[in-house]
């Protein structure tokens, strides 16, 4: 019936895909250069920022960022990085301040090491499960689901710590805050094993590969078969578990659980986020992940070093965000 | 064992009070092209996704490969070399070849993805089936349509497929593409895979497939061969009418010319196009993509603003700085995008037909909803809508009832011009059938139609007269004798020079 000339195509030209490309490409190469410049103007500027002691210090001190952005980057990846939709987790950073508190109070009630991580973890897990729950089972957006459950487990923490300050100590906190092997302090290596295993896990076996299949095209992932919901549920596990990790670190760096660790969300989002520009896809990578943790980290200390006031990092990081959101909405090739 | 590679008997499915498989069968050999059609609605699409896992059949049998299966599930049906091309590219954006053709049946070493194995063998496959060099780390996003096919094919290949499903595998791809995936498709059949073929477009039954099951009314009314029985007696199978009224006559006889175009040009895209439209009268618009046919009607509404030339609608001369003004002027537009223009998905059926003309509907400052329903259930019946109610939205019918949507919506504004591009894309033949009818009717009462379409034999069987735009000129004028789908082609693809034909 039909001698199709010209039926409707919806692609772009090669063309404009190509400039899209070099675009992306542009972006990448300008992330990095713009990296390169600000650490080269600390080390110009900054007494003392280019020493290896400064060095270690900030690395070690990206420990718990790195791990909580970990978290995030995996939702991410898993929930896609469609800004509105997309997958993310608000709530991550009061888990990891009520997993804190939890991890001091068991320690405190003479709980043996092991139980006080299994309890400290379980709760993480459990509220990233319920987070899996509000967005797999009852359909909420991932930003308001984890808006809400964001205050409900800041609210706990709140109860269980009075708002007060809970010092602990153990055996295991001063080998985490204070043990060293081959040079380099137990909370690095903490940051450099979690780096390795997120990696390989994400990189290198099938769970990534469909971890990033679910989060570009669930449509698409369903129909190879996939299991959408369940792969979805874990990363809001996984975002949970990483939070009770960095509530151990958090503890043993300064002996207690305190309140406020809830505002290391915005450090957080502007490390996974800003992580997504390092790849080809824009979508977050470990290697992308880390590199925007260790640059967040530096900001913070050159910032430090400049004894410029500490709040204009929680600016620099939040034009961050919305640049990095501006850039890659512009760049990512409308997808259908 | 016997040589059918799917055996489906006496499928039935009801959905509540509504019949969609009525003792059905499918039946289909190994190592052939077996064509399923049928109007929306005939239960194509359920029979196959029964045979996906995807429905429960209420009853009937199915036996894959001569092993009679229970109960099936999308999952084992993939186990038993069944694979599904869906219609939408359903593929993720963002990974690469290699990682869309193996998502789910990675290849592994240990625990450990083996992406070089996997690139290489992705490349291979491709090179194989197709003939094509595509580098597997190339993303998915940055292929075109006929690659994107190509990779969801290559997927079923890469798990061994026994039985292919293609539903509406051409509907984006231009003729050069289209042969070569017919061509995969014969290689596949030479190897011994049983292809299941689901298409409107006849001419590509005819040619490709070796049996094709017509389906109506939710079961099969016949198997046929193509070489023995001819597209116009398969089409009045599908639809149970006589194929002489595929494309309606028009009796009435022309008025004074309403629409009258001088010389309009737009840089790069046309120039010094003239032509003129009758009342009463269907003009034909053709060209290949890119030939400038496409900005020139974008032109004619305000979509795009012309550089020179002028458009009288009725003896004045009109320029249309946005589609809003062109509808004041009492012209209408369907856009071939009908989602993104023509209609809005959530709204309800009767909101987007009156969406335009809401001022015929008020009464003292206020919109009269009894006046709106009481058109609008008009429509729906004279366009044979088929949508439960009013309020239904728009998403939830299908194609060719939302383009039947977007016509009624400017029929209730009573245009004087009506300018449709591309209507009938992706709509079964009994819509079309009756998109034909309805712009008879609108020419009966003295409207003046421009119909853009790719579609040639569409253009040379209902049209009154034919324009074709090659490189940006008219490439001759088609009437009569002339107006001949050969002779079109012949002048879009500049084979024939430009002349002039009354």
């Amino acid at each position: 019936m039909t001698m199709a000339l010209s039926p409707s195509s919806p692609e772009s030209p090669a063309g404009a895909s190509r400039g899209k490309a070099l675009a992306a490409a542009a972006i990448r190469l300008g992330a990095l250069a713009t990296f390169a410049a600000i650490m080269a103007y600390f080390a110009l500027t900054a007494r003392g920022f280019a020493t290896p002691f400064n060095i270690v210090n900030v690395i070690e001190q990206s420990a718990i960022l790195g791990i909580l952005a970990f978290g995030m980057s995996v939702v991410i990846i898993g929930g896609g990085s469609e800004v509105q939709t997309g997958g993310i987790d608000l709530s991550l950073a009061a888990n990891a301040g009520l997993c804190a508190a939890v991890f001091a109070t068991a320690t405190n009630a003479g709980l043996p090491a092991p139980m006080a991580i299994a309890a400290t973890l379980g709760t993480g897990m459990l509220v990233g499960a319920v987070n899996g729950f509000a967005v797999v089972g009852l359909g909420i957006l991932p930003l308001l689901a984890t808006l809400a459950s964001m205050n409900i487990v800041a609210g706990i923490e709140l109860t269980l710590t009075e708002n007060t300050v809970l010092s602990t100590s153990s055996p295991l906190l001063s080998v985490l805050s204070s043990g060293r092997f081959l040079g380099i302090s137990a909370l690095a290596w903490v940051l450099i094993a979690a780096s390795v295993i997120v990696g390989l896990v994400i990189h290198r076996t099938p769970v990534g590969l469909r971890l990033y299949a679910v989060g570009g095209h669930p449509e698409a992932a369903r129909a190879a078969g996939l299991n959408v919901g369940l792969h979805v549920w874990g990363t809001y596990v996984f975002a949970g578990l990483c939070a009770g990790l960095a509530a151990i670190l958090i503890v043993s760096r300064l002996s207690a659980s305190t309140p406020g660790t809830g505002e290391l969300l915005l450090s957080i989002l502007a490390a996974a986020l800003l992580g997504t520009v390092f790849s080809r896809r824009f979508v977050p990578t470990v290697g992308g992940t880390v590199l925007s943790v260790i640059f967040i980290g530096f900001l913070a200390n050159g910032f430090q070093l400049l004894h410029l006031s500490s709040y204009w990092v929680s600016g620099v990081q939040g034009a961050l965000i919305l640049l990095v959101v501006a850039v890659t909405s512009y760049a990512r090739p409308q997808e259908h | 064992m016997s040589g059918l590679a799917i055996d489906m008997t006496g499928i039935s499915k009801a959905f509540g009070p509504v019949k969609a498989l009525v003792d059905a069968d499918l039946r289909v050999a190994r190592g052939t092209i077996h064509g399923l059609v049928g109007q929306n609605g005939a239960g194509k699409s359920t029979i196959i996704k029964v045979l996906a896992g995807i429905l429960k059949p209420d009853s009937g049998r199915i036996t894959i490969n001569g092993t009679r299966v229970e109960s099936l599930t999308p999952a084992s049906v993939e186990r038993l070399g069944v694979h599904f091309i869906h219609q939408e590219r359903l593929l993720v954006p963002t990974a690469t070849v290699a990682e869309a053709v193996f998502l789910n049946y990675e290849l592994r070493f240990g625990p450990f993805l083996r992406p070089g194995a996997m690139k290489r063998r992705a490349e291979e496959l491709i090179r194989t089936h197709f003939g094509l060099e595509l580098p597997g780390d190339t993303l998915v996003r940055d292929l075109t349509t006929a690659q994107q096919k190509i990779v969801q094919i290559t997927r079923a290949l890469a798990q061994e497929a026994k039985v292919l499903v293609l539903d509406e595998p051409t509907a984006a791809l231009v003729k050069r593409e289209v042969d070569s995936l017919f061509a995969v498709l014969r290689n596949l059949r030479a190897q011994g895979i049983a292809v299941i073929f689901i298409s409107h477009y006849m001419q590509e039954i005819e040619d490709l497939c070796d049996e094709v099951t017509v389906m109506r009314n939710g079961t099969d009314v016949g198997v046929v061969r193509p070489g023995e029985t001819s597209i116009d007696e398969i089409v009045s199978m599908m639809i149970a009418r006589d194929v002489g009224e595929m494309f309606p006559r028009r009796s009435h006889a022309l008025g004074a010319p309403v629409l009258r175009v001088e010389g309009l040009s737009q840089a790069g895209h046309f120039r010094n196009v003239s032509f003129e439209v009758r009342a009463g009268e269907v003009l034909g618009i053709t060209g290949l993509l890119g030939s400038g046919v496409k900005e020139l009607v974008e032109c004619l509404f305000g979509l795009e603003q012309p550089d020179a030339g002028s458009v009288t609608i009725d003896g004045e001369v009109r320029r249309f700085a946005n589609p809003g003004r062109a509808v004041q002027g009492r012209m209408a537009l369907v856009p071939e995008d009908r989602r993104a223009h023509g209609v809005a998905t959530d709204m309800s059926v009767r909101d987007n037909i009156t969406i335009a003309s809401l001022d015929r509907y008020m009464t003292r400052g206020f919109v009269s909803r009894a006046r709106e329903n009481e058109a609008v259930d008009g429509f729906i019946r004279e366009l044979s809508i088929k949508t439960p109610h009013r309020d239904q939205l728009v998403r939830n019918l299908s194609g060719g009832n939302q383009q039947k949507v977007a016509l009624a919506k400017w029929l209730s504004c009573q245009s004087r011009v009506y300018v449709l591009d591309e209507p009938t894309v992706a709509v079964d033949v009994g819509a079309k059938v009756e998109i034909y009818t309805l712009l008879n009717r609108l020419a009966a009462e003295g409207a003046a139609i421009l119909f853009l379409s790719s579609d040639l034999l569409e253009i040379a069987g209902f049209c009154d007269r034919a324009l074709v735009v090659y490189r940006g000129t008219l490439n001759g004028e088609f009437a009569g004798e002339t107006l001949d789908s050969d002779l079109l082609l012949a002048a879009a693809s500049g084979a024939r020079a430009q002349r002039k034909e009354a």
